[in-house]
């Protein structure tokens, strides 16, 4: 029987049907687990928290999930090296968590997606992340190209990383940052950065390389039917979509 | 300077949200109070009349305003300022400076809770330090 995924859905999640469709098509085994069911939790294999607005953002984006029952059982499956990816609020949730970049301890962040900048507003742009580390330093990126680019569509208000001067020389010099914002080419400059985030971070991974979260939205941009470029044939899946990050987690996954 | 809270008259489900997930931290709160607090350098009474008049931060049928004696929190609160300056929001008629969101922590019989247990809250979920500091 091949490895569960498990998307936990919050009060608030509501990108969770098409991750979990695009999890599937990628060839993943994967299930809705509502708050409901949180005991339930600690028998998958692996977890995928998506977008969303848990517990209506507040307090702080992801603040209430990150204490939530559910994330109980997503810490200790991330301490024993399970495969957690989060996306947008997923991944606030994993920064209030404390998991990433994990140099703090567990539900005591050291950084923040936090407010957009200059624009304090919510953006909604079509994006390119580009693969900033060695792609086998996180078992979720591992079967990625290096310097792959990887579209994906912005939507948050909140996805700017902050952190102190310190501790962002720390994320680079420890290897957390995971992902950038860059344009098709790879080029990375301030124009391709949709938030102001710091470092021009769209993603971090932790000191294990199991726990990776991004702010952008790779499964808006993975069918042909809603990928930018349609002339990639008669397939389900944009060979070039958004979906090559998460057919490299269910690859992964499998390996593992 | 003047500050001025502005709280719900209605359920603040927020609130109660943070009473729930900071009993379940083990901090024993019995209720939880949030209001924003703007900071002014206008006084009185006609401070108080342009509040109630800008629509953006002020909703009468919901919010009711207070004009604070000290510019500072009081027993059992803390507040929580971002720590970088907020960019001036141009669609605020009364602009986006000096602000912080005040949570009022109340235990058994009303009573406000000694400063170690706020200082519990404020580490444990209040307050995110690489964004936010904490003045109580």
């Amino acid at each position: 029987m091949s490895a569960r995924i498990a998307v936990p859905v919050f009060p608030g999640t509501n990108s969770e049907d098409e991750t979990l469709r695009l999890l599937r098509d990628c060839g993943g085994n994967a299930e809705l687990v509502h708050w409901s069911q949180a005991s339930n939790l600690a028998h998958y294999d692996a977890y995928v928290l998506a977008g969303g607005f848990a517990y209506e953002d507040r307090i702080r984006a992801g603040a209430i999930a990150a204490h939530d029952r559910m994330m109980d059982s997503v810490i200790e499956a991330a301490g024993s090296g399970k495969l957690v990816f989060g996306i947008c609020n997923g991944a606030q949730i994993l920064l209030e968590a404390g998991l990433v970049p994990g140099t703090g301890s567990i539900r005591r962040p050291t950084a923040a997606f936090t407010r957009n900048a200059p624009a304090p507003h919510f953006v909604c742009r079509h994006v390119y992340l580009k693969l900033a580390i060695e792609p086998a330093r996180c078992a979720i990126t591992a079967a990625l190209p290096e310097d792959a680019i990887v579209p994906a569509w912005a939507a948050h208000a909140e996805g700017r990383l902050a952190a102190t001067p310190e501790h962002l020389r720390e994320i680079v010099a420890g290897g957390h940052l995971a992902f950038t914002y860059a344009h098709s080419t790879g080029a990375v400059d301030q124009a391709a950065i949709p938030n102001g985030s710091a470092l021009g971070c769209a993603g971090l991974v932790n000191r294990a390389g199991n726990v990776l979260a991004i702010m952008p939205h790779p499964e808006r941009d993975a069918w042909n039917f809603n990928h930018l470029d349609r002339r990639e044939g008669d397939d389900v899946l944009a060979t070039s979509g958004g979906s090559v990050l998460f057919r490299s987690f269910v690859q992964a996954l499998a390996s593992s | 300077m003047r500050a001025v809270a502005i709280s719900l008259k209605i359920p603040d489900n927020t609130a109660f949200t943070a009473a729930v997930a900071l009993r379940r931290l083990g901090i024993g709160v019995e209720r939880v109070e949030r209001s924003e607090i703007w900071f002014f350098e206008e006084e009185g009474s006609a401070l108080i009349e342009r509040i109630t008049a800008d629509e953006t931060i002020f909703n009468p049928n919901k919010h009711c305003v207070t004009l604070l004696d000290e510019a500072v929190p009081r027993s059992g609160e803390v507040w929580i300022e971002p720590l970088e300056p907020r960019h001036p929001d141009p669609s605020t008629s009364s602009g986006e400076g000096r602000r912080a969101t005040a949570w009022r922590l109340f235990g058994p019989n009303e009573a406000t809770l000694d400063r170690e247990s706020l200082g519990a809250a404020v580490e444990r979920l209040l307050c995110n330090p690489a964004i936010e500091r904490a003045v109580y």
